[in-house]
């Protein structure tokens, strides 16, 4: 826990600055509740850390149809967010209150499982994440973020900035398995986010969280509902995709197998929810 | 290593501490401050134990670099007990055995009181999912559970007595 510094930047061209000169040895911290836990453990053993709780990067703000959402807003914040409902429920089903005070929708790219509950339903909603470096800023879909078990498309220089999250009409749907009711590690997570058409989807995303390197989209799910009416067959078929198209990996919580399973209950769950819920309104 | 002077509201009054960067919030008020209710346990964010409230919020003081909380408000169970006598919430956990160890009580006590500022009269339900970050492995949780709703109850009727005056 001897760190040399700890960088308190007030704004992002500082922060990007002091990234520029200090290079892959400086630790980037928002609500520290990934990466404290592996400084105090010594697992983490940085020399200079740099946190954003002052950077300027919290607020929410809705333009049009979409919404921005800075990188250190927390969960709890997102809690409240009455534009992004499913953000919403997926933050409030993330860990517990005092964690959801201190983590930030942009650390949720970063949790274990690779890519927290958060991200998983940014990955239904079709987000952009916004990357800010010396050369300026680019915006990335969400799901071109994520490159590999804990690898992302993030520049050594760079920094998350954002997201934006397009507001969407129709109907979504939350469903996390874990080991207990609440503050628990997903077996899986899912998330899905649809267009109707009457009482059929005209289209869907399906994302599945914990059960691959980083949130999947299964795109046999999709397509088993594209364009049908959720009938108990149409459900069967598409958990059954989404259960092939998992990539799950066994650890402490739950094994290879298990996961694989429970996916196809849990999108079949989730797509039950959607045929029952009636369309937000306009 | 240079050491940086952080200032704060503790209990009410300001407080500046030298720390090494990255000291947490923790380790000051332990080692610094003598808050030792807010306990030393898991340091990965996932026992409770070190809650303190921010501004009124619970937040985990072991996460939490003491740099990032200058010039707020920090709270603790010292700051709660009064001189003499018990908080309704103390007085509660105690009538109801809600704890054996005692070790994640401080923390318990300071998520129950940022809940009942908030909602006076909460559901067993809402009592569970506020308190699912705080780790009891001596009582089963459900002699804490209890003594939230007695402390709810106790608080209304305390405020309901002070209305009727």
């Amino acid at each position: 826990m001897t760190v040399s510094s700890y960088f308190q930047p007030a704004s992002v061209p500082e922060a990007i600055a002091l990234l520029a000169e200090h290079g892959p040895e400086l630790l980037v911290i928002a609500g520290g509740t990934v990466a404290m836990p592996l400084v105090n453990e010594g697992i983490s053993l940085p020399d200079k850390v740099m946190g954003l709780r002052r950077a300027g990067l919290d607020r929410m703000a809705r333009s049009g149809d979409t919404l921005r959402i800075g990188a250190t807003a927390t969960l709890t914040a997102l809690t409240a967010q009455p534009d992004a409902p499913l953000l919403a429920e997926a933050a409030r089903r993330t860990a517990a209150w005092a964690v959801r005070n201190m983590a930030t929708v942009g650390g949720n790219l970063f949790t274990p499982p690779p890519g927290g509950d958060v991200a998983v339903a940014l990955l239904a909603l079709d987000a952009q994440v916004e990357l800010a470096g010396p050369g300026g800023v680019r915006v990335l879909p969400v799901e071109a973020f994520w490159t590999g078990f804990m690898t992302t498309a993030l520049a050594l220089d760079e920094l998350v900035t954002g997201l934006i999250v397009p507001v969407r009409e129709g109907r979504h749907a939350f469903v996390k398995l874990g080991r207990k009711a609440a503050n628990t590690p997903a077996v899986v997570t899912v998330a899905v986010q649809a267009t109707m058409d009457g009482d059929r989807v005209a289209d869907a995303r399906i994302a599945l969280g914990a059960v691959g390197p980083h949130p999947l989209r299964s795109r046999a799910a999709e397509a088993a509902v594209a364009g049908r009416t959720l009938t108990p067959e149409v459900i069967r078929d598409a958990a059954e995709a989404a259960a092939s198209d998992a990539e799950p990996f066994s650890d402490a919580v739950a094994s290879a197998w298990y996961r694989r399973r429970m996916t196809a209950v849990m999108v079949g769950r989730a797509l039950e929810q959607l045929a029952r819920v009636t369309e937000r309104g306009a | 290593m240079a050491s940086v002077v952080v200032a704060f509201e503790l209990a009410g009054r300001p407080v500046e501490v030298l720390v090494s960067p990255l000291a947490t919030l923790q380790q000051v008020l332990r080692t610094q401050l003598g808050h030792t209710s807010v306990k030393d346990g898991c340091r990965q964010g996932a026992c409770g134990s070190c809650t303190v409230l921010l501004d009124g919020e619970p937040v985990l003081s072991c996460l939490l670099p003491v740099a990032d909380v200058a010039g707020r408000r920090v709270t603790t169970l010292e700051d709660l007990t009064p001189a003499d006598g018990l908080t309704p919430v103390q007085r509660a956990f105690l009538d109801a055995n809600g704890f054996q160890c005692g070790y994640c009580t401080p923390g318990l006590e300071l998520v129950t009181k940022a809940l009942l500022d908030r909602n006076p009269a909460p559901s067993r339900e809402e009592i569970a999912e506020a308190l699912a970050g705080n780790v009891c492995r001596c009582t089963g949780y459900t002699p804490i559970i209890a003594a939230v709703e007695a402390a709810a109850d106790a608080m209304r009727a305390a405020v309901s007595e002070e209305a009727a005056r």
